[in-house]
């Protein structure tokens, strides 16, 4: 599990993420849901090393991340950044090989046979085999997610960051995705999506996580009226 | 992969024919039998001195500097992830060409190879310069693009005054300022090679990432790639080879824009392919460019840069208008 303890950070004297303590838990789908400016891609980048907590830290199971590089820490976590633009061009295979593909990788490089099928797999998985081929430009915006979804899947990581990767998308399209998230963490994957969807994150979530203000204003299973929590416990 | 090792054998034969293009033609044309006497250095003195003394250095900096430039455009617009990518138009060769100058006008007197090695640290400079630029978030690749072109103007503008300051005008001014490998003797040649060899080598360490660069830094990160180091191992190898080719032919424009463009559409988007095709495709461009420069007007001949540009700017235009 990913542990999160008091973890705060300012920027240019300006508190964002204030004591955040909870858990996301292996093998379920979290959602981190807050208002705009919550702190909830904030906290994402804390978790990736590319911010440095103030105060505080995170355990990754046992071990405390900030004894680990962002490198190594990157080596549990897998992004799906707020708003990413597929590469031009790239077939939706392509993509996917990208996330299997080892960092710092010679020139030569190239997937074995056993690769490729576990390349493939990801794609099965995602319910885009059907346009493994088409470039992911090309694709409507579920099928996108669900490609960028693979790609993420394709890194072999424990947990799944997704900030906001449901933005832009029709109801349908949005309940297919949660699906899909759910099946997926239920297959051994943390995952942590940031969402502003109340009704979907009621539905589907395994646990919520409300950032109100930059700090933890409920934790736990989904309830009805989640919307009250969203302003700071003060408000 | 399989597609860019079939381009590059097509492209070897087109560069082939283009080297016996570039020994054969001329104001003194020479017949098959001629041509192979004069390359086994037998038969006439004159042609033996026309082919090897006259013809092939020229032929050989083509065919180095357009590799050169081939691949440092490539690098640019893959490592700062921006379709304008080009030694020429983001200020990297601009040191050296005001180096150049200097020596040109005669106030810089050292050695050829002294003048080389001058010339790919100046250009260095303009490397360091795009990749801090580069590595600023939320610049776009237009306002980048922007920054190389007044980088580059800057220093032009530069080499002029200094040629105009030393009084070295005409025609060694043109070929300088337009490009040319006009009256190239090997000396000015063989030096670009250690150049060529340490860009291709630092090339080939960043090589490997530049496809995992296109998904942004963030992104790249995660996949443990390293994009600050891949883009500064691109943006040095880009500098050294700029540097380089300027050294040996001026500032010939919009090569290193032009290849990576054409490379992407033979041979897809993996930036290794890419890479790759770019070393004989920017030599054949360069190469034929070189040959339309100089046999199209024969006797007299117009600067190489004045061909590229002719490829090149449309295809600017097109790129801005289409991607930026």
């Amino acid at each position: 599990m990913l542990r999160l303890d008091s973890l705060s950070f300012a920027s240019r004297g300006q508190k964002i993420l204030s004591d955040v303590t909870t858990v996301i838990p292996d093998s379920a789908l979290t959602c981190l849901i807050g208002a705009n400016g919550a702190g909830k891609t904030t906290l994402l980048r804390v978790l990736l090393g590319e911010l440095r907590a103030g105060s505080g830290t995170f355990y990754i199971d046992n071990t405390r991340a900030s004894a680990l590089s962002p490198k190594r820490i990157a080596t549990y976590l897998a992004i799906i950044p707020q708003g990413i633009q597929p590469p031009p061009d790239f077939t939706v295979s392509e993509l996917v090989t990208l996330g299997w593909s080892p960092p710092n990788r010679a020139f030569w490089w190239r997937l074995s046979a056993q690769e490729r099928g576990s390349v493939q797999e990801c794609i099965t998985r995602c319910d885009v085999s059907q346009f493994s081929e088409r470039r992911v430009e090309e694709l409507s915006g579920g099928e996108q997610r669900r490609a960028w979804l693979a790609f993420a899947l394709a890194q072999r990581k424990r947990y799944l960051l997704l900030d906001e990767t449901l933005d832009g998308l029709d109801v349908l399209a949005k309940q297919s995705f949660f699906k899909l998230l759910k099946e997926v963490a239920s297959e051994g994957k943390g995952i942590l999506l940031t969402t502003h969807d109340l009704d979907l994150v009621t539905h589907f979530a395994d646990k919520v996580v409300v950032l109100s203000g930059g700090r933890v204003n409920y934790e736990g299973p989904p309830i009805p009226n989640l919307q009250d929590l969203l302003l700071p416990a003060s408000a | 992969m399989r597609r860019a090792f079939l381009v590059i054998g097509a492209l070897v034969v087109l560069l082939i024919l283009g080297v016996l293009i570039g020994i054969s033609l001329g104001t003194v044309k020479l017949s098959a039998h001629e041509l192979a006497s004069a390359i086994l250095m037998r038969g006439d003195p004159v042609a033996h001195t026309l082919v090897w003394d006259l013809r092939m250095p020229r032929v050989v900096a083509a065919l180095l500097v357009g590799s050169c430039l081939g691949v440092a455009g490539c690098l640019l617009q893959s490592s700062t992830r921006n379709p304008l990518g080009d030694p020429q138009l983001f200020g990297l060769g601009g040191g050296a060409a005001v180096m150049q100058a200097l020596a040109m006008g005669g106030l810089l007197v050292i050695g050829n190879w002294t003048l080389f090695t001058l010339s790919v640290l100046a250009s260095l400079v303009g490397a360091a310069a795009i990749a801090f630029f580069a590595s600023r978030r939320g610049l776009s690749p237009a306002r980048l693009a922007l920054i190389g072109v007044s980088i580059s103007v800057l220093a032009a503008a530069a080499a002029t005054g200094i040629l105009a300051e030393s009084r070295v005008f005409g025609q060694q001014s043109l070929n300088f300022i337009g490009g040319s490998f006009a009256n190239l003797a090997w000396r000015n040649v063989l030096p670009i090679l250690p150049f060529l060899g340490i860009g291709l080598l630092l090339a080939f360490l960043a090589a490997g990432n530049l496809n995992v660069l296109v998904l942004g830094d963030p992104v790249a990160t995660n996949l443990g790639a390293e994009p600050k180091r891949t883009r500064a191992i691109a943006i040095a190898s880009s500098g050294v080879l700029g540097g380089a080719a300027v050294a040996v032919a001026g500032l010939v424009g919009f090569v290193g824009l032009l290849v990576p463009h054409l490379a992407r559409s033979l041979v897809g988007h993996d930036m290794r392919a890419i890479f790759i095709v770019s070393i004989p495709l920017g030599a054949a461009v360069t190469l034929y460019a070189d040959q339309a420069a100089r046999l199209i007007f024969m006797p007299s001949e117009v600067p190489v840069g004045l061909v590229t540009a002719l490829l090149g700017a449309p295809l600017m235009i097109y790129v801005a208008r289409r991607v930026l």
